[in-house]
């Protein structure tokens, strides 16, 4: 017998006489208004910065981003719009550029999936994450209900990088990105 | 990990002599995180989430055989390897395998507690490998070869000064460099091991079966690094990990973080569905290692299976007013504080660790706290009623136990003793009970009269 058929009849042998507890159902999502103001909000609170902006002002916060930068790491899914700056790979580059798959209000995260690449995402020191307004979901259950295929990786984003581990001060960008700044961009795209 | 559970009252009485300043750091710390918690708690309808929480966990642990199959059928449709481990020598063929076939010269590895259990470090030094753990406090007491003193902060026993002084002797910083400085230094070595390690090594907080999605939780981004640029991922995952749908993850997620850290999400939430596809970022082999080590063992208890349910967020630890006394450490194992004094039994089997159900008060802050209503308070005294059934409690305490009942029940009894242990020298070298408080500790000091005398004479000034 191997450990796997070992453990499971172990497992079988220690279940027999314990009554079955039931699978509670999930929770009604309850209704929320526009989800975008809670999003700004709790991205405030999370020690990231959001803006809610046309693809214009978009370019513009961009720009200002990238002041004085040599370049920049993008994701897959940047629209050449957006890419501003020279492509620098993610290890030298000081502002990472990302795509997001969806976002979620009332936790202030975006959802990062491998596909766009995971280099940029994590590396550089300033994360800047573009998300379309309309894939702003009010709350992470109604998200995860929504998601009807994974990528290899999903990464949930809800602030900057942190650490208390030393004397209990808080650190930002201890490993990832010490700075997140998420642009909604209005209309369709 | 060697236990050392049985050492208990000796070790905390021992770190309390020597070590004063662990006493101030952790309860500051830990007083934070539960200042943290229960604001947390309170922006939600706590007991519904904790109520719901426990009702998954109680569902997939007596459906556990059916959703381990159904993991291991989606990880493997996912691309993922799945191992199985019964103990640590399943574990580490299987890890010594991982290493031989990828030349692994260099591992970084994300916090976690079952590789704590499973010696994974020792492991991999002793095969040539060089390990280095990534979480920052996981990092400092690698550097000090100390095991960690709380599930979610392992280093919150150390004050700033250690740290100052442990960079100082080992980068040469200044001693009073601050912690961003520190932490800077921390990061630029670990940022080279992250571009240069062949292997990343994790736990999981969960294992959706549904979807075989691994759920990992953190706030650095040391474990999204650790399972991302490395070429190969190895995850050990404790068989009582998993949840039985994907949107169950709304529920345990925020819960979870809610309860350790006093956050509605953690700052990175990694949810890895296996390999990277053609062309994408990311490790070429996921493997996932599937242990038991005593937990089929504790679901086959009819009491103590329900520890099974724990997501090992600290939150009673950082509860607990005894635990705040000493950090980890004493405790002699991986999990300390209240669910490790009913869970370590449970793991290592009662001879090895029946002091630890006696480290409480039973003051009952530990249940309140918990996310999945694990009844802490009546294991302990489960545990404690095994460890006096099975002889396990010296025989002078359980003499001493049933003469107090006996004097306690008599009044005359009562106050004859008490008289006598007023009026006369105590022998408090002789015996042991007394030793067992006095070492470390001034002696006893009885007050001249006795509570009852006190509380009479009380009375008839009220009378007045």
């Amino acid at each position: 017998m191997d450990a796997r058929t070992r453990i499971l009849s172990r497992i079988g042998h220690a279940l027999k006489e314990r009554p079955k507890a039931l699978l509670p159902e999930h929770p009604h999502a309850p209704p929320s208004a526009n989800p975008l103001d809670l999003f700004l909000k709790r991205l405030a609170e999370n020690g990231a910065e959001g803006h809610l902006l046309g693809e214009e002002r978009a370019r513009k916060l961009l720009g200002e981003l990238s002041q004085g930068l040599p370049g920049a790491a993008y994701g897959r899914g940047v629209p050449a719009s957006f890419r501003l700056l020279p492509e620098l790979p993610p290890e030298e580059a000081p502002l990472g550029v990302s795509w997001a798959l969806f976002a979620v209000a009332e936790t202030g995260t975006v959802a990062l999936s491998s596909e766009d690449g995971r280099r940029a995402q994590l590396l550089p020191p300033v994360h800047l994450v573009l998300v379309e307004e309309g894939r702003v979901y009010p709350s992470l259950l109604e998200a995860l209900l929504d998601l009807k295929a994974l990528p290899s990786a999903l990464g949930l984003h809800s602030g900057p990088s942190k650490s208390a581990d030393i004397g209990q001060v808080m650190v930002k960008g201890v490993h990832g990105p010490g700075r997140l700044v998420v642009a909604v961009l209005q209309g369709s795209w | 990990m060697q236990a050392k559970a049985k050492l208990y009252p000796k070790e905390a009485a021992k770190l309390l002599r020597e070590k004063p300043g662990v006493r101030e750091a952790v309860t500051g710390a830990t007083l934070h995180f539960e200042e943290g918690r229960k604001k947390a708690y309170g922006e939600i309808d706590a007991e519904a989430f904790r109520e719901r929480a426990k009702r998954v966990k109680d569902h997939l642990l007596t459906h556990l055989d059916h959703y381990l199959e159904l993991a291991e059928k989606r990880l493997r449709e996912n691309g993922v390897q799945v191992h199985w481990a019964e103990d640590p020598l399943d574990a580490h063929r299987i890890l010594r395998e991982v290493v031989a076939r990828h030349g692994v010269k260099r591992a970084v590895k994300a916090k976690s507690m079952l590789t704590e259990e499973l010696g994974v470090n020792p492991l991999l030094q002793s095969l040539g490998v060089e390990v280095l753990e990534t979480d920052l406090g996981e990092y400092l007491i690698q550097l000090l070869g100390e095991p960690p003193s709380h599930i979610v902060g392992p280093a919150i026993h150390l004050a700033l000064s250690d740290i100052q002084r442990l960079f100082h002797q080992r980068f040469g910083t200044p001693l009073n460099a601050s912690p961003e400085a520190l932490a800077a230094v921390a990061r630029k070595v670990l940022r080279d091991a992250f571009l240069t390690a062949e292997l990343g090594i994790s736990g999981a907080n969960f294992l959706v079966a549904e979807t075989g999605t691994l759920v990992l939780m953190e706030n650095e981004g040391n474990i999204r690094l650790s399972t991302s640029l490395p070429k190969v991922h190895v995850a050990f995952v404790g068989i009582e990990k998993l949840l039985p749908r994907l949107a169950d993850l709304a529920l345990f997620l925020p819960l979870t973080a809610r309860a350790a850290t006093g956050q509605r999400l953690s700052t990175y939430v990694s949810l890895i569905q296996g390999p990277a596809k053609e062309g994408e970022e990311g490790p070429e082999e996921v493997h996932v290692v599937l242990v038991d080590h005593g937990r089929t063992t504790l679901l086959h208890d009819p009491e103590a299976w329900e520890v099974l349910r724990c997501l090992r967020c600290g939150a009673c630890l950082n509860a607990c007013p005894v635990y705040r006394q000493t950090g980890g450490h004493p405790y002699g194992y991986v999990y300390s504080g209240p669910i490790g004094a009913v869970l370590d039994p449970g793991l290592l089997g009662l001879e090895e660790a029946y002091p630890l159900p006696y480290a409480s008060t039973l003051c009952g802050a530990c249940y309140e706290a918990c996310p999945v209503k694990i009844p802490i308070p009546k294991l302990l005294l489960t545990w404690r009623k095994r460890a006096v059934e099975r002889g396990l409690a010296p025989i002078w305490e359980r003499g001493a136990i049933q003469a107090l009942a006996k004097v306690m029940e008599s009044p005359t009894l009562y106050r004859l003793f008490s008289k006598a242990l007023r009026g006369l020298p105590l022998p408090q070298h002789l015996l042991p009970l007394l030793r067992a408080w006095t070492e470390g500790r001034g002696p006893l000091k009885p007050s001249p009269r006795p509570f009852h005398e006190l509380w009479k004479e009380l009375e008839a000034e009220d009378g007045r």
